[in-house]
């Protein structure tokens, strides 16, 4: 069985998505004050039409009052958006996955209760999974242990009511600054390492105790938007708890193994495009040497490989999602026993850097004004190159996989 | 062979570091980080630079220059780009346009536009070439469209020239004194008979600067559109002969401009090494310096080996200019394998510093935007093409 037909329903909804981003995201996204890698104004505007039609709760289910899409669908809807801006792409891809994530597999009844309401209602509720911390990234333990000591530093230990008192430091986290309800990876056990003794609890954004900082740093180097988390006796109530304590259900699972929803993939897929559809336009318009340049050998070849490397790409990012889908596909032998997901980032970081180098050369000069928008798609490939987990780590993880290597669980 | 600097060479190399290191690069991201295009610009170091014979080091000895040979120039410009690229070029481009004032202009030209940029710290050179129409067309004409290239109209009214029509992208344009400009002083034939070069110093009548481009690499370097408005210019400024701007620069033999760019080319992969290698010997990944880890073994080693084969080219190219050997491709293929090596070089070390997290650091994003430049600015894949009829001849 092989099909790569899309449903009615997936088809329209990409059209829907594409001409929302042709009518509403490009005119805004393309002015000139947003092309500055320094300075981004945040799309508010944007993000509220989104929401109206519905991309902010995309993959929450029906019942709950989303649509309830599948991953490889919010693929297809994270690349046409991100063709029109990453940023944009990045919040919504992240709420609409959390949304899912939280209310529809985490929450208990009691909890949906108390938050699915306000999330419904609002269209600027956003969501955010805190997850990441200062000096905790595991680096390079190629094929042996690890040795430094990588994971969750920040605690939560309950008062003498049975409330959670959360005391740390988040950062990097997407969508912090926007977020109205975060779920944050805690300590809940001492003696334990690693992942072990990790609870997630839920913190409304307005609970005393925890601010948000957006960085300053310069470049910027994140897509959408991103802050650090503190948490200063951070108190929550006891029913805050997510799942067990000490069995955070939003770690391990299947993005651990390079097995994920590729999203991020999806993000960096639709900024490739962007610059290709851009560089075939303005080919066909441009005239040097007696004709528009698409016609000179050297031009079409440019275009040609573009074209070849998304292709490529896609067919990746569609495997990837679909196998997400359907994990068990990878169990009963259809699939290569591979982390396909990371596969798939590697490879369209590496290319899309290409593509949009390339696509920006068909502009000569104009291909570096800050003004224009190809040097933007430039710098937001190098992010996606060069960002979070490298694709030196990602490669040795790959290796590890394919060599079928096992890491001793810590104690 | 011998690989050596000569003393006077090596004097030059040690003053150009001394100052890249205690001038240039203490400004080079402060400058970068602004946001304004114009006021990137900092006078202060075009003086100091100037005062140390950098602005006028390849004005030849007898009309009061230093007249360092292209070894020389070769290795200054390297020094200077360590510290910043886009400064090091801003002081380079007056070298190019000296070497066409010294090998075309008539003595009464070199009298009124040598002296005075010999006397003036802040006076700078550039040429326009481009316009908005005129990018491609003017490196490699096509032998069937004879009006393709620049159009900016001049016509003869008596002892003087009206200039009519825009450039873009110039070099030094809103901080030149004088710039060459190729005009059409005859429309109905190519830019190789219809081209006529003309000396137009800014305070012409008629001659304004239009916009400064806010680029992403080279931000320092103002690149800027001038616009003629029936611009006069006295017939005594036409560099050679009328309808013959091509012949003219024919008759500068130097080739400057590639070599240029690639020992430019050079001096950002010195930069991008040093700043991979202090990154390299201080982070630390699993417990272990990053430079113990294979992974960035193999990447600090590519750097290496592609920086010193690119000064090999380099200085064999300038060694090449020094003994004015028959024609040669070299020059141009040396530019364009800069292209190849800086992007590569610049681009390893920030896939080093982004071993792991969600920050860049500002030094290694400058280096990569400052090497997508060579990929812009110089016609680079044109000049790959144009070679080629040099190489089959």
């Amino acid at each position: 069985m092989y099909s790569l037909h899309l449903t009615a329903e997936q088809l329209e909804i990409r059209d829907t998505v594409r001409d929302f981003v042709t009518r509403e995201i490009k005119p805004i996204a393309l002015k000139s004050e947003r092309l500055e890698a320094c300075e981004r104004h945040f799309p508010v505007e944007i993000l509220d039409q989104a929401s109206q039609m519905g991309l902010r709760t995309l993959a929450l289910s029906e019942e709950a009052g989303g649509a309830g899409i599948d991953n490889l669908t919010s693929c297809i809807v994270t690349e046409e958006l991100a063709v029109g801006d990453v940023g944009v792409a990045a919040t919504l891809a992240q709420t609409s996955a959390l949304g899912h994530l939280l209310f529809d597999q985490a929450m208990t009844p009691v909890q949906r209760a108390r938050f699915l309401p306000q999330f419904l209602a609002d269209d600027r509720y956003h969501l955010a999974f805190a997850d990441h911390e200062p000096n905790t990234d595991a680096g390079w333990n190629y094929y042996r242990p690890a040795v430094t000591q990588t994971g969750v530093k920040t605690t939560a230990v309950r008062d003498s009511k049975r409330d959670w008192v959360i005391n740390g430091v988040k950062d990097f986290i997407t969508n912090a600054p926007i977020a109205k309800l975060v779920a944050v990876q805690v300590r809940t056990d001492p003696k334990s390492s690693g992942m072990n003794g990790v609870s997630t609890l839920l913190v409304p954004r307005d609970t005393p105790g925890l601010t948000v900082r957006e960085p300053e740093q310069v470049p910027v180097w994140y897509h959408g938007t991103r802050g650090e988390l503190v948490f200063k006796d951070c108190r929550v109530p006891a029913e805050s708890l997510l799942g067990e304590e000490g069995k955070s259900p939003l770690s391990g699972g299947a993005a651990i193994m390079g097995r994920g929803n590729p999203l991020i993939e999806a993000m960096n897929l639709g900024l490739g495009r962007a610059a290709y559809e851009a560089a075939v336009e303005y080919a066909k318009l441009r005239v040097q040497g007696g004709r528009a340049i698409i016609g000179h050998e050297a031009i079409g070849t440019i275009l040609a490989e573009i074209a070849i490397k998304l292709e490529v790409a896609r067919n990746m990012i569609w495997q990837a999602a679909w196998a997400s889908d359907h994990p068990g596909a990878y169990a009963d032998r259809s699939l290569a026993d591979l982390p396909l997901e990371t596969i798939a980032r590697v490879f369209t970081s590496e290319v899309v850097h290409q593509v949009t180098l390339t696509a920006a050369e068909v502009f000569g000069a104009m291909g570096v004004m800050r003004d224009m928008p190809m040097q933007r798609y430039v710098g937001d490939a190098l992010i996606f190159l060069h960002s979070g987990n490298s694709n030196s780590a990602a490669k040795l993880q790959i290796a590890e996989a394919l060599a079928g290597y096992q890491r001793p669980v810590a104690a | 062979m011998d690989f050596s600097l000569n003393e006077e060479q090596r004097a030059w190399q040690l003053k150009a570091r001394k100052f890249a290191q205690e001038e240039i690069r203490p400004i080079s991201l402060q400058r970068d980080q602004i946001s304004d295009p114009r006021e990137r610009f900092d006078w202060e170091i075009i003086r100091k630079g100037s005062k140390l014979g950098f602005r006028t080091a390849a004005v030849p000895k007898e009309w009061g220059g230093h007249g360092i040979d292209f070894v020389t120039q070769a290795v200054v410009m390297e020094e200077l780009a360590k510290g910043d690229s886009s400064i090091s070029k801003t002081f380079s481009q007056c070298w190019k346009w000296s070497h066409l004032i010294a090998a075309a202009c008539t003595r009464d030209q070199k009298e009124r536009f040598l002296k005075p940029f010999l006397a003036d710290d802040t006076y700078l050179l550039g040429k326009g070439g481009t316009e908005p129409n005129a990018g491609s067309d003017n490196r490699l004409p096509p032998a069937d469209d004879p009006k393709a290239g620049f159009k900016l109209k001049a016509e003869r009214k008596g002892d003087e020239w009206i200039l009519n029509g825009e450039k873009c992208f110039i070099a030094n344009g809103s901080v030149g004194k004088l710039f060459f400009v190729d005009a059409r002083t005859n429309p109905n034939v190519s830019i190789r008979q219809g081209g006529t070069l003309f000396l137009v110093p800014s305070d012409t009548p008629g001659f304004r600067v239009g916009k400064v481009y806010n680029k992403s690499g080279w931000s320092f370097y103002q690149n800027a559109e001038l616009i003629f408005e029936n611009a006069r210019v006295p017939h005594a400024n036409i560099v050679g002969e009328v309808n013959g701007g091509v012949k003219a620069r024919a008759g500068d033999t130097s080739d400057f401009g590639d070599l240029e760019l690639a020992a430019n080319a050079l001096g950002v992969c010195e930069a991008a090494l040093e700043s991979a290698m202090r990154h390299a010997r201080t982070q630390l990944q699993d417990g272990k310096d990053i430079a113990e880890h294979q992974v960035i073994q193999l990447k600090l080693s590519e750097m290496h080996m592609l920086t010193e084969a690119l000064r090999s080219f380099v200085m064999r190219v300038a060694w090449e200019r020094d003994r004015t050997l028959p024609d040669t491709s070299n020059n141009v293929l040396v530019m364009n394998y800069s292209t190849d090596v800086i992007q590569r070089v610049t681009h390893l070390n920030m896939d080093i510093h982004g071993a792991a997290g969600f920050t860049m650091d500002a030094c290694a994003d400058k280096l990569v935007r400052d090497s997508i430049i060579w990929t812009h600015l110089a016609g680079d894949t044109v000049q790959r093409m144009k070679v080629v009829k040099r190489l089959v001849k």
